[in-house]
């Protein structure tokens, strides 16, 4: 009998059998936490659905389409001169054709070069992991290419390795069950989603981009920029192709009434008339255009002289032209953009004009062999654009909201690297042209015809050609910059990726829930980009975002919101429209007919009173699952209304939408509404918020609006909200479990709580979520109490006998890579290249001292204990030996690698890491240390209510307050903490947390489930009582330390504390003397180097104001550049002072005051005996001086006088100033009293 | 003899982690056995040994754990 499939259900229960089974028995069907893998389903699937068939690669390859390259007949103008006059034709030019007709993305493997592994050629993402390596695999492409009209010819090029999404299907791991990634050294819910680079999880970031397909109605004053006459209107549309490239189209009102079409190529931006682009895409009139702008001639559109006039002033302008047909219309566009299509120059410029509107206009209505109807849809489009201009303008309809969710999109990880994949593999056929020239000319003209052409074209050419597209995919995951010559529409050039970190699971899982809106619009100082908008409900999370520079800006997912990857299927939908009474004919007159789009394609019109007809039947049906309606499309009505939002049907079906499920009420099932049709739905929250006839939909559950971090805040509808937003905050920084493959681990510091529990007081989606695997906090028993008076201002007091017992203890894994090769070690080198190796010098002496750490290899010993400067690898320098195809080490000198950090810490592992070929020695050791970290007085703790704290003693336990059933609290907390932050449901939390702990049974901690009426402080107090204790949670307490009890019941219970990973260890920064700069002899800045913190102006003032005359002195002078310099007391100068030595003095005194003199002369009176004088005060001695006065440079020549001179005490930075000034020809003097 | 520097009598003598004749025996240092990150097999490599597992070819190795008395001072 197979065993039974794995449950998925979970609820509020501990569940610890259960938990246990799955941990000793990895599932070997699926897991058991199916939400998880969803949430990060987005990431993956958009990976998935780039190499798929008829994937986005695919598509792409049809957008690039087949490059043609012209050769040149060599000729010079001389030449060319000759053969005009001579009447002849210029030589005809070949053409080479290029396309690239098939990319494949192999699994990662090893190369073939590496003929010593034969079982298992694969790598899996741990060894990438290990090996701090890159998990990756090759690409390659089927390019076809042919001359003239030749016959295709075939090949396959190598484009270097391509970096692979975790679980997605050119990853090993895509349907790997529980117990095939515990196998492979992963988590048993191991997720995916993200990439190994060098050992790093890297992934791209989801971003918030412009809702595709649909034309956005703009007012932005700087539009006015554009030139003469442009005004604030606009109407902007992404338009996105198959490929999910896009481009964007932006009409824009021009203050006579213009309309002008401005897009955007290769990052320059050009303007066209609307005009020639309507006539360029169908052949029409000015009768045609007319009637289909304004209406035909019985429609009411004809009244609205507004539009009208406008139009009418459209075609007269458009009239100075000259262009009348369709062709002539293409030629001239074809003619002004050929050189920047990069089309060949030979194709007639009709043809020109054709490509530029297949790429540039409306791409998403037709973008590889576009058909008439697609170009008359491309044309119903602009006109239905241009309507909507004319509506924005006269006032007539609202300004989209550009900032607003619902007209907003997800740009996903997968999509993006699609499109940078398909510019690299466009750029890289492109680059063929240069070469194909260069080659043509070093062979002296050489044509494509000729039989050198074909040997040469791969083996010289193409080989010319930068074929490394893996590694720039590399660079763009492991720095998160686009290097990208279209700037792929987007608005940043950098910020794509961010590491994974995995501090602790809360932390790695909002990375996948992450939206960020783009780091252009973090500089932006306007902060309307910021606000929480109505629209976002249900689909971004209101609490769970940063508080600070990033707020409002990097937003996360509620945790039921999905985002679309692929399209849904609607090909009969135009067809069930028109069933419903969609017609062909408009007019501009809103009350008579509003359009019909389907993901931005004008199926046709239909009066107001049909849309809502239409909207609503469409619903029904695609709830109910009749007439092939996919139940995940978006059907947006907008209804009329006085000057809202421009009102039609748009239905959107198409992948980045975000989409969430409510209940719809008719036929009481699941319906997916987007967040364009939501604000113009009736959804209640509650049941309590129905209102009849009105409402159609319903919330599941108002949690849904929360992420999943957002979720785990218990009773969060208890506190003042800003508190749960620091618990976002706090939760994703505490110290907690971050997998449980640590051993297999490298990355740079890992957080590990040795003692975690399971919360008692937790929502069921705690367990949904599989978060028992990956346990966060400690449940303390909280007294909130003014005890000892170490509890002031957010400080808590820990029971020391809890601390001994493992309350908060942590472990800090921190790995370092210890290479020989200080260049890029990753580098596979030849084997003559490698110049050291580890180990002690082969013959040499070992000292004993040096094998304290260290094992015979160099390496040092599991399980060592290191300290600052520790030894932690020997190594020596070799030199290869062909002879003997050995190393051989010639001056048996044994150099070594030290452990840096002051923090003591023990050798967890060590990783020696091979290459991919298999041919190489060990360069680089992979150490794991493990860093102990107890709790200390400094380190920070909190609950989970955005209530921080610092340890500030460690209580002994006999002085701690206890109860009347002999229970001491773990922590002891100041009443001080809630009054002005109303963290009521912490206080919630612990009477409900000492329920639990005495009853024995978890709490369910979901907001929104209690009311005014069931108030949860009686649920939990009843349990309390029931359980015998006080129904408030108070309980009488006695003094530690006198044994009497307290005046007050004291409140006391249960609270899942947190250790965040702030800890004193990694902060303290305490100096007297230390490094200092070496210009000033200040001290130097910055924990790291051992610098001090700065005594500012601000901290000075205030010491002024104290009167701390010493402190001040003892800050700004001794402990800084305090020195003792010679001045000149008559002249009042630093620098004309210098070391003389006496005339009696023999050569030899006089060499050493000269170097003396050089070192610096404040060596003081206590130095050398030497005596010093003002230069600058001093005469030159002459034959009649008494010896006794005259004094002697160290050049020998004689001086009398300025003896002046004394010393005082300065900072090091006046005489640097003085030195500085006097270079300037700026003289300081100073007046010396005493 | 200080107490870190104690060391546990070795047994059947010539183990790889014998601290007699400290690699000062052979020009090519001490073969020392590592650990196979995907079969667990036992590789011994000396100094300048191509870094991969003898049995299946794998290219991460695990230093053993040492064979000494690792001793601390408690405090």
């Amino acid at each position: 009998m197979a065993p039974a499939a794995t449950d998925t259900n979970w609820s509020v229960n501990y569940d610890v059998l259960r938990r246990e089974n799955l941990f000793r028995n990895p599932p070997e069907d699926h897991t058991a936490y199916p939400s998880l893998a969803a949430a990060i389903k987005p990431h993956v699937d958009s990976f998935n659905a780039l190499f798929e068939q008829g994937g986005i690669i695919e598509a792409g390859l049809k957008d690039i389409g087949t490059r043609t390259f012209l050769d040149d007949a060599a000729e010079t103008p001389q030449q060319k001169q000759e053969r005009i006059a001579e009447g002849r034709k210029p030589p005809r030019k070949n053409k080479l054709h290029v396309r690239i007709k098939e990319v494949f993305l192999e699994k990662p493997a090893i190369p073939l070069t590496n003929k010593f592994t034969a079982r298992n050629r694969n790598i899996y993402p741990s060894e990438c992991r290990e090996r701090h390596a890159t998990y990756r695999g090759k690409l390659r492409a089927k390019i076809e290419y042919r001359v003239n009209n030749g016959d295709w010819a075939e090949t396959v090029r190598e484009l270097g390795q391509v970096p692979i999404m975790l679980r997605t299907n050119r990853c090993y791991l895509e349907k790997a069950t529980p117990a095939e990634l515990v196998q492979h050294k992963e988590e048993s819910e191991e997720l995916g989603g993200y990439f190994i680079v060098n050992g790093n999880e890297k992934l791209i970031r989801m971003l918030i981009v412009g809702r595709r397909n649909y034309p956005m109605a703009i007012v932005r004053n700087t539009f006015t920029n554009r030139g003469h006459a442009y005004s604030k209107f606009g109407i902007q549309i992404r338009s996105v192709r198959p490929d999910q490239t896009s481009q964007t189209n932006v009409l824009h009102y021009l203050n006579d009434g213009n309309v002008t079409f401005r897009f955007s190529w290769r990052k320059n931006e050009y303007i066209i008339p609307v005009m020639m682009i309507l006539k360029a895409l169908v052949e029409t009139n000015d009768r045609e255009i007319f009637e289909a702008i304004v209406g035909g001639a019985s429609s009411e559109g004809i009244h609205n002289t507004f539009v009208t006039d406008r139009v009418e002033l459209l075609l007269r302008t458009y009239k100075a032209y000259r262009l009348h047909s369709r062709s002539e219309c293409r030629s001239f566009i074809g003619e002004k953009f050929k050189p920047v299509l990069g089309v060949p120059m030979d194709v007639s410029n009709e043809e020109a004009g054709t490509e530029f509107l297949r790429r540039v206009v409306l791409p998403h209505l037709g973008n590889c062999n576009v058909t008439e109807t697609q170009d008359y849809d491309k044309f119903k489009m602009l006109i239905f654009m241009i309507r909507k201009l004319y509506a924005l303008v006269a006032g007539d309809c609202a300004s989209d909201n550009p900032d607003a969710v619902s007209n907003q999109e997800i740009l996903l990880g997968g999509f993006l690297y699609g499109m940078l994949l398909k510019e690299r593999l466009d750029e890289w056929v492109r680059s063929l042209g240069p070469i194909l020239r260069d080659w043509s000319t070093r062979n002296h003209g050489a044509r494509f015809t000729d039989p050198a052409f074909e040997r040469d074209f791969l083996g010289k050419i193409v080989k010319r050609t930068n074929e490394n597209i893996g590694g720039a995919m590399e660079y763009f995951l492991s720095t998160g910059n686009l290097v990208s010559p279209t700037g792929l529409d987007l608005q940043q050039t950098s910020g794509y990726t961010v590491m994974a970190e995995k501090i602790n699971f809360y932390r790695f899982i909002s990375h996948f829930r992450m939206i960020h809106r783009g780091s252009f619009f973090a500089q932006l100082k306007t902060t309307t980009v910021r606000k929480l908008l109505p629209e976002s409900w249900g689909f971004l999370c209101p609490v769970h975002t940063p508080d600070g520079s990033p707020c409002g800006l990097l937003n996360h997912l509620a945790h039921k919101c999905y985002v679309a990857t692929s399209d849904v299927r609607v090909p009969q939908l135009p067809k069930l429209l028109v069933q419903l009474g969609v017609l062909n004919e408009s007019s501009v007159s809103l009350d008579e007919s509003v359009s019909v789009q389907l993901d931005g394609r004008i199926i046709g019109y239909c009066s107001p009173k049909q849309a809502r007809v239409i909207a609503g039947t469409l619903r029904h049906w695609k709830v109910s699952g009749t007439h092939d309606i996919p139940v995940e499309l978006e059907i947006g009505y907008v209804p009329n209304s006085n000057g809202g939002q421009y009102p039609g049907v748009y239905l959107f079906s198409q992948a980045a939408r975000m989409f969430r499920p409510v209940k719809y009420l008719p036929l009481d099932k699941l319906d997916y509404v987007g967040p364009f049709e939501q604000p113009f739905m009736e959804i209640a929250c509650l049941p309590g918020d129905l209102i009849k006839g009105v409402s159609t939909h319903i919330e599941y559950t108002p949690t849904n609006i929360l992420s999943i971090v957002a979720n785990m805040t218990p009773f969060s509808d208890y506190n003042q909200s800003p508190r749960n937003m620091y618990q976002c905050q706090m939760s994703k920084q505490t110290m907690g479990t971050p997998g449980t493959a640590i051993n297999y681990r490298t990355d740079n510091k890992l957080y590990r709580l040795q003692t975690g529990q399971t919360p008692i007081v937790r929502p069921p989606l705690y367990n949904a979520y599989g978060l028992d695997n990956f346990p966060n906090g400690t449940n303390a028993v909280v007294a909130i109490i003014s005890y000892t008076g170490y509890d002031m201002d957010d400080a808590m007091i820990i029971n020391k006998s809890s601390h001994e017992r493992g309350f908060g203890y942590g472990t800090i894994y921190k790995t370092k890579v210890h290479a020989l090769d200080d260049k890029d070690s990753r580098r596979t080198k030849a084997r003559h290249a490698i110049t050291k190796l580890f180990g002690f010098a082969p013959g040499s002496e070992i000292k004993a001292e040096w094998r304290n750490t260290l094992d015979e290899d160099g390496m040092p010993f599991i399980g060592a204990q290191v300290k600052e400067g520790s030894l932690v690898a020997a190594y020596h320098t070799v030199r290869y030996d062909a002879a003997s195809d050995s190393y051989v080490n010639v001056d048996g000198r044994t150099q070594f690698l030290k452990y840096k950090d002051t923090e003591e810490g023990y050798i967890d592992s060590i990783r020696i890491m091979g290459s991919e070929t298999g041919t190489e020695p060990c360069q680089s050791l992979s150490v794991k240390y493990r860093v102990p970290r107890k709790p200390i007085i400094g380190d920070k703790f909190s609950s989970r209510h955005g209530q921080k704290g610092v340890c500030s003693q460690l209580w002994p336990a006999v002085d701690m307050p206890f109860s009347e059933s002999g229970i001491q609290p773990d922590l002891i907390i100041n009443p001080h903490a809630f009054p002005s932050r109303m963290t009521i449901a912490q206080m919630v939390e612990s009477m409900a947390g000492k329920a639990g702990a005495l009853h024995g049974h978890p709490q369910d901690c979901t907001p929104f489930q209690f009311s005014e009426e069931n108030t949860a402080t009686d649920y939990f107090g009843e349990q309390l009582r029931a359980a015998g204790y006080n129904y408030f949670g108070n309980e009488p307490l006695y003094s530690g330390i006198t044994g009497k009890e307290f005046a007050a019941d004291i409140f006391i219970g249960v609270v899942h504390y947190q250790r965040l990973r702030h800890m004193v260890n990694d902060k303290f920064q305490v100096r007297t003397t230390g490094p200092v700069n070496n210009l000033t002899g200040q001290p130097v800045k910055g924990r790291a180097k051992g610098g001090g913190i700065r005594v500012g102006e601000m901290e000075r003032d205030s010491l002024i104001a104290h009167g701390a005359a010493f402190l001040l002195q003892d800050r700004l002078m001794n402990c800084s550049d305090s020195q003792r310099a010679w001045i000149c007391k008559s002249c009042g100068s630093f620098l004309s002072t210098q070391v003389a030595v006496s005339s009696t003095g023999s050569g030899k005194a006089r060499l050493a005051a000269k170097a003396n003199a050089h070192a610096d002369h404040v060596g003081g009176p206590s130095g050398a005996p030497s005596i010093v004088r003002c230069r600058r005060c001093a005469r030159e001695a002459v034959f009649e001086d008494s010896r006794a006065v005259v004094w002697e440079d160290g050049e020998g020549k004689r001086f009398v006088g300025g003896d002046d001179v004394t010393v005082v005490a300065v900072p090091g930075v006046l005489r640097y100033l003085d030195v500085e000034l006097a270079a300037m020809g700026i003289r300081m003097k100073f007046r010396v009293d005493n | 003899m200080s107490r870190e520097a104690y060391q546990v009598p070795s047994l059947g003598g010539g183990n790889a982690f014998s601290n007699d004749n400290l690699g000062a025996s052979s020009l090519d240092g001490p073969l020392v056995a590592y650990l196979c990150g995907e079969c667990n097999a036992r590789v011994s490599l000396k100094r300048g040994d191509q870094i991969r597992c003898k049995e299946c070819g794998h290219r991460v190795l695990y230093k053993e754990r040492t064979k000494r008395m690792v001793q601390f001072e408690a405090r």
